[in-house]
């Protein structure tokens, strides 16, 4: 959505001009309703944002020292992108983003496409898939720290069942192997209620003469879905994938919760790199240098969007 | 209503294996709901119990579903307001900090919206276009050096440093900008031409008729506030304005965890939600599918 296509509406001029004095009340009023938020705009998001970009380029400590604030030019750049540690957590919320799309937008998807069909009680059966999405993700993880639990939680007892007993218990957590593929399975059930409801909006979207036409035509159910429903779902498809990534990019609270980033970095992530050498390591200068590049990630990630969905003219 | 529509125009004997089929059709959704939320029953379920070492050992069987002697024990251990498990007084911190969130944030952002859509300011084209690339920032992008302003400003700890940040957003005021943008310009003209002031039109014309933006908004707002893990985390040290989103996360930091307590605190957590959620069921729909038009 740009600019451009939100029109503004335009109040027409009055049938008569109230007069100046009006006028002037009139620009004091809207300032007044429009100040707060410019304000707090300003102090809160604008002014860090910016200041983020200026201390990347000092040395500054998160605790003032002595020694005056250095600036350092694009050192901490330098220093990021020679620390094995960085590459790392940018390695891992890549491999996170590549599972959890799969496993989130499937799941999302699916559930999507059992509620979009004649059904009793399916405002019931929505609240009830809707439901983790609300959950905050630390009760998540106190939900999802018993399941995994080693080696006999919940999740050990069904893999057990299912392969008969020829798998050995996993421990999920505390398995490099495993971590963050736990942490993709609780991201997906925690998140996917929230994109599982973007696709029944775009489901909705869909016109019912278009598949009336396809039946007529002799689709059977399978083509519909190949033909009418897939190709309507398009931009859907784009946006959901865009928000998925972005989301995963930040990935921070199971993480910090659960594993620490552990075990042996297997699930560092980037913002958790971050508020690392932002707090335990008192290095402000730096960590905002990690915030800085957050930002070009998620910039990126959202420039793209708007080149797939201008694609697709939407 | 769908139910009746179906059987009436269809024949009967059709409309009867129809009506088979799609007792299948429900059962089998139904079952693929119960255990996406399984979860959420075993935490009530284990919230019941005493004793923390059971709670784990019922955990790998059906016994997590079933509880023989509930007991309220867990919570009143951990629903106090002063202590080291003063969840209730966290409980009430998240509270205040929603509600001042979400109050403040009502009033700053539509009244940024309204002027954004009718006001007759220059430079506002400018100042929309800002607001929709501010948007692009994430939280995460802007929270360290966010920290040392507040703690420069005295703010650590309190209750403002978790409220002031984010009354006003980018989202939001465009969110209420797109929904009075939308509403006839006649309703505008009409109320100007009474000699009403816009402060006047904003809030006896347009502010009554924005119950769906207002909805919206707060439910996004309000679940976003609750929800805050990260912030919270970096700006609070001792009990005082500490949200329960944090002080059910220190559970994990001790050698073995209490996950009985744990599990009660949770539900405490989960309990407003659940009410605003049932209370505003269709609305939150709408909101999260509003807050997708974004971009």
């Amino acid at each position: 959505m740009t600019v451009e296509n939100m029109s503004a509406p335009r109040p027409a001029p009055g049938a008569k001009r109230p007069g100046r004095r009006r006028d002037r009340q009139r620009f004091w009023q809207e300032l007044g309703m429009i100040g707060p938020a410019v304000v707090l705009m300003a102090v809160f998001l604008i002014a860090p944002f910016l200041l983020s970009f200026w201390t990347a380029m000092t040395n500054q400590p998160l605790v003032p020292r002595p020694t005056p604030v250095r600036f350092v030019g694009l050192l901490n750049f330098q220093r990021i992108f020679s620390d094995p540690l960085f590459w790392t957590s940018l390695w891992n919320v890549t491999r996170f983003t590549i599972w959890v799309i799969p496993v989130q937008c499937g799941l999302a998807f699916l559930t999507a496409l059992l509620l979009h069909q004649k059904l009793p009680m399916r405002n019931l059966l929505r609240g009830m898939f809707f439901l983790p999405a609300i959950t905050s993700m630390v009760v998540v993880c106190v939900i999802w720290g018993t399941l995994f639990q080693y080696p006999s939680g919940p999740l050990n007892q069904i893999v057990g069942f299912l392969s008969g007993g020829t798998i050995q218990p996993i421990d999920w957590l505390g398995d490099p192997n495993w971590a963050m593929f736990s942490i993709v399975l609780l991201s997906a059930w925690q998140a996917y209620g929230f994109q599982m409801i973007i696709y029944l909006a775009g489901l909705q979207g869909i016109p019912d003469e278009l598949y009336d036409a396809a039946r007529i035509d002799g689709a059977g159910p399978l083509r519909r879905f190949w033909h009418v429903t897939m190709p309507g779902l398009r931009p859907t498809h784009v946006f959901v994938l865009v928000i998925t990534t972005i989301q995963a990019f930040k990935l921070y609270t199971q993480v910090a919760i659960l594993t620490q980033g552990g075990p042996r970095e297997s699930t560092e992530t980037v913002v958790h790199y971050m508020v690392r050498s932002g707090f335990a390591e008192q290095k402000l200068g730096y960590a905002s240098a990690v915030s800085v590049i957050l930002f070009v990630i998620v910039l990126v990630i959202a420039l793209l969007q708007r080149q797939l969905l201008r694609r697709f003219d939407v | 209503m769908s139910d009746l529509a179906l059987s009436t125009t269809a024949p009967a004997a059709i409309g009867s294996g129809k009506r088979g089929l799609r007792i299948v059709q429900f059962v089998s959704i139904f079952v693929i709901a119960l255990v996406m939320i399984s979860p959420l029953f075993m935490l009530l379920i284990a919230s019941l119990k005493d004793d923390r070492f059971q709670i784990l050992a019922d955990m790998g069987s059906f016994r997590a579903f079933w509880v023989s002697d509930p007991t309220l024990s867990n919570y009143r251990e951990v629903a106090n307001f002063s202590g080291e498990l003063a969840y209730g007084r966290y409980l009430i911190n998240s509270l205040i900090i929603l509600v001042m969130t979400v109050g403040t944030g009502l009033v700053v952002n539509s009244m940024a919206g309204f002027v954004l859509a009718w006001g007759t300011l220059r430079g506002k084209a400018v100042l929309l276009a800002i607001v929709v690339a501010l948007y692009v920032i994430p939280q995460e992008s802007i929270i360290m050096p966010l920290v040392v302003m507040m703690s420069r400003a005295g703010l650590t700890d309190t209750f403002a440093v978790q409220i002031l940040p984010w009354v006003a957003s980018p989202l939001y005021t465009f969110l209420f900008y797109q929904f009075f943008a939308q509403l006839p310009k006649e309703l505008y003209e009409a109320a100007e031409m009474d000699g009403a002031s816009t402060f006047r039109i904003y809030r006896s014309i347009f502010m009554p008729l924005s119950l769906p933006a207002l909805a919206t908004v707060s439910i996004l707002m309000g679940i976003e506030s609750w929800n805050q893990y990260l912030w919270p985390t970096l700006v609070t040290q001792t009990d005082y304005a500490r949200p329960i989103s944090v002080a059910i996360a220190t559970f994990f930091g001790q050698d073995s965890i209490f996950w009985d307590r744990a599990m009660a605190a949770s539900v405490l957590m989960m309990i407003p939600v659940l009410i605003l959620y049932l209370a505003f069921q269709r609305w939150f729909v709408s909101s999260f599918v509003g807050s997708a038009v974004k971009g």
